[in-house]
């Protein structure tokens, strides 16, 4: 069989084509599947594909398991007889889900800080290894040459590359910028939030996290929760359930600031994240507007969410809104269940 | 190909031959493991007709030979020449143990039973079934093709796995009527199906429709079903291609256990001491013991005939013996290869296991403790209902007419275990799109018998 494409790539690509339009139909359901949020680091996500099985009429019970003859485990012996679970790359199940959803690119601030020396075949030579051929520009000569020639005749225009047509790739030392970026999640736990509250700010957050990541491959990450006061925290502790005492908002801003401060600005792009349920102690809030005036332009955004409660609610997003809404860089949105998620989540990336 | 290979492939052929198997002659390759992956998906074909699930099947089997998890060492496709392809890359030894074991498979395709009504020239077949899709798809648009295979392949099951040896009497002459040319979605106007009986006609023409219930629902849709010319072909080629494999699936223990004899024996003989080692580990994972291991069973229930019939194991006298002295009766009469290939001729899988899996063979091979022998029966049974009509539920087509409106009436022959009826109402939901008319399935639901009905 000859080398190169096989037919099948064909099938492949049809296959594939049907998985993205399942995972876009179906993002809804994969923003809250819990299952995934191990996956951050992950390479590869399942996704089960009932869609995608043909049925068939089969017996409903496994036959002659677990007997002694031929135990489980073992493939069905009638054709295709497994479950239909298509893996795609994390970025590529990314990209979907963000294009489902509509979720803005971030663009860099600047271009970063960071800079690495890599080899990348970027030049063109003349002399090189057969692998390394570059067939566009070697054809690309033949042509000139042909042309020049007289010897092009277009109604045949069959190219035989001489060799001094043949064109290689060929390697250049080249600096990398690397775009970085932190953020910093801050969770209000002064009480109301309960198990499904927190559940949605996990999902909120983890989604965050990978979008940002598939922007800024360099990405770090920082925890805080607060109360009255505010604390760093590893990224396991932060989603544990807690109760707390009253809320100062400010004092996350505050603590936020200072945490920042290891991440100057030219050189990251600074994400700031702080759910709460908008409760804040009288006299508070003034103080976290003005700590967040002095934070804003060294930020590439802020986002708040409120995660409403089924106990009344509180007013900082109103007061935010009434005093930044409309600035470049903030990002508000409400959140009241799970059907707030896809909208909630493009808002907070500034879409 | 490498000329050591090439020896390995003339001297294993002759020494095949010496032991008395017969083959047609059969083409080597060696393959890289991507293109061993397409042609697995495949079923063995370099071609088959664009479905996406042959790139899902593809997919699977690349990626678990990339993670390391498996590798397809060998295929052998049943057509002639005999196509057998060989994973470049793999140690001499475990090449030379692949063209061993084809040479059985080969002799296998040729001489047992149940391929004597399989076309030969399969790899035409599947090239022209991969050509009249295409051609389908540039016509009436690779979406709703693609869609009417989906379809298609729900039933792709609904087969008789027999018909193939069914004498049939010669078809009565009837003039088929003229199709005009058209666009598919008048097609149904302008070339209407043929008309089913009606009323006033029924005392004339007795014949019921299908005359007597068949289990060939593919054959009877692609001749009855009011669908496009175009989609008639699509389930014949699906037909076609079911009644190719399920020879193949209904001997996998009996020919996986024949090739495994056959390379052994080959092989054996001819090791040097550092390859002895190499072939026992290649050996041990071949037969290790996980589920239903159709090399490990087929391999020593097949030592086991042999045995038997050279030890004089069987006829009246010896069945008449109580277990504990079968297991050390002697009557030599040496006839155990002659049995062994009128088994491999003669057997496929259901009946090889219900004449040969004993008590004796379950306890010698660790299957069954004494303990649990009283369960053999049962546990036998489960498995021989495993391997009956390939583990599919028998399902039988009764009346296309059914209660004079038109509509196709199923039944399930129902022995025990009854349907998964999600996927079921699917495949009925299928029918009914076919048919155009309302279908019904006569099962066993919840221990009461059922008529299932779509829509």
């Amino acid at each position: 069989m000859p080398e190169g494409i096989l037919p099948i790539e064909r099938d492949l690509l049809r296959f594939k084509e049907i998985v993205r339009g399942e995972v876009k139909k179906r993002v809804r359901e994969f923003l809250t599947r819990e299952e995934l949020f191990g996956q951050v680091e992950g390479r590869l996500v399942s996704i089960p594909l009932p869609q995608l099985e043909i049925p068939k009429i089969v017996h409903g019970e496994p036959l002659g398991e677990g007997l002694g003859l031929g135990g489980p485990g073992e493939e069905a012996l009638g054709p295709g007889g497994h479950i239909p679970v298509a893996e795609l790359e994390l970025e590529e199940f990314l990209d979907l889900v963000g294009e489902a959803l509509r979720l803005p690119r971030l663009v860099p601030k600047g271009t970063g800080e960071v800079t690495e020396e890599a080899f990348r075949h970027t030049t063109i030579a003349r002399k090189g290894p057969r692998g390394l051929r570059h067939v566009r520009r070697t054809l690309k000569e033949s042509l000139k040459r042909a042309l020049q020639s007289g010897e092009y005749r277009p109604e045949d225009p069959l190219l035989v590359p001489e060799r001094e047509d043949l064109r290689y790739k060929a390697p250049r030392r080249k600096p990398i910028p690397h775009a970085q970026a932190v953020v910093l999640f801050a969770l209000d736990v002064s009480g109301s939030m309960r198990e499904e509250e927190l559940r949605l700010v996990k999902t909120l957050s983890f989604w965050i996290t990978l979008w940002i990541k598939r922007h800024f491959p360099r990405l770090e990450r920082r925890y805080l929760l607060h109360d009255a006061e505010a604390w760093e925290v590893p990224e396991e502790e932060f989603f544990k359930a807690r109760e707390g005492g009253g809320t100062r908002i400010s004092s996350a801003l505050l603590l936020a600031e200072e945490i920042l401060k290891a991440y100057p600005e030219a050189f990251y792009n600074r994400y700031l994240y702080h759910f709460s349920d908008g409760e804040n102690w009288q006299g508070d809030t003034p103080l976290a507007l003005e700590a967040l005036k002095r934070l804003l332009p060294s930020l590439a955004l802020y986002g708040y969410a409120q995660v409403e409660g089924p106990y009344g609610q509180g007013h900082f997003l109103e007061e935010v809104r009434e005093a930044l809404g409309g600035r470049e860089g903030v990002a508000l949105a409400a959140v009241r269940g799970r059907g707030d998620l896809p909208v909630a989540l493009r808002r907070l990336l500034g879409g | 190909m490498e000329r050591e290979l090439a020896h390995w492939v003339e001297r294993l052929r002759e020494r095949a031959e010496a032991e008395g198997l017969s083959f047609p002659p059969v083409a080597f390759q060696e393959v890289g493991p991507e293109e061993m992956a397409m042609l697995a998906a495949y079923g063995g074909f370099p071609r088959r007709y664009p479905h996406w699930r042959w790139g899902s099947e593809y997919l699977r089997y690349r990626e678990t030979y990339r993670y390391g998890l498996a590798r397809i060492y060998e295929l052998v496709v049943n057509t002639v020449p005999v196509q057998a392809y060989l994973l470049r890359g793999n140690t001499l030894l475990a090449q030379k143990v692949v063209i061993a074991h084809v040479y059985a498979h080969a002799d296998f395709f040729q001489n047992n039973l149940a391929f004597k009504p399989i076309p030969k020239d399969m790899l035409a077949e599947m090239a022209h079934h991969a050509a009249y899709v295409e051609r389908a798809m540039e016509r009436h648009g690779a979406r709703s093709v693609e869609e009417f295979l989906d379809l298609a392949l729900s039933l792709e099951n609904l087969i008789d796995p027999h018909a193939p040896y069914i004498q049939r009497p010669a078809q009565k002459e009837e003039e088929a009527p003229k199709r005009l040319p058209v666009r598919p979605y008048l097609d149904p106007y302008v070339n209407p199906p043929p008309a089913f009986p009606k009323e006033a006609e029924e005392g004339a023409s007795p014949e019921p429709l299908p005359p007597r219930p068949t289990r060939d629902i593919l054959g009877f849709l692609a001749q009855y079903a009011p669908l496009a010319p175009w989609q008639k072909g699509i389930l014949e080629i699906v037909r076609e291609e079911s009644l190719y494999f399920a020879p193949q699936a209904a001997t996998k223990i009996l020919n996986e256990g024949w090739a495994t004899y056959w390379h052994t024996k080959l092989l054996l003989p001819l090791l040097t001491p550092e390859e002895a080692l190499e072939f026992a580990e290649m050996q041990a994972n071949l037969l290790a013991p996980h589920g239903l291991n159709p090399y490990r069973l087929g391999y020593h229930l097949l030592k086991e005939v042999e045995e038997r019939w050279d030890k004089g194991r069987f006829g009246p006298e010896y069945e008449a013996l109580p277990l504990g002295e079968r297991l050390r009766y002697e009557r030599p009469t040496g006839e155990g290869r002659k049995k062994l290939f009128q088994v491999r001729t003669v057997y496929t899988d259901l009946n090889f296991l219900e004449e040969f899996l004993t008590p004796e063979f379950a306890l010698r091979w660790g299957l069954f403790s004494l303990e649990d022998l009283p369960r053999f029966a049962e546990a036998k049974k489960a498995l021989l209902f495993r391997l009956t009509n390939l583990g599919y539920p028998i399902v039988e087509l009764v009346d296309a007419n059914y209660q004079n409106r038109g509509e196709l009436l199923l039944a399930h022959a129902y022995e025990g275990v009854e349907l998964d009826l999600r996927k079921t109402k699917a495949v009925l939901e299928n029918l009914h799109r076919l048919w155009g008319r309302p279908v019904h399935l006569k099962t066993v639901v919840g221990g009461k018998e059922t008529l299932l009905s779509a829509p």
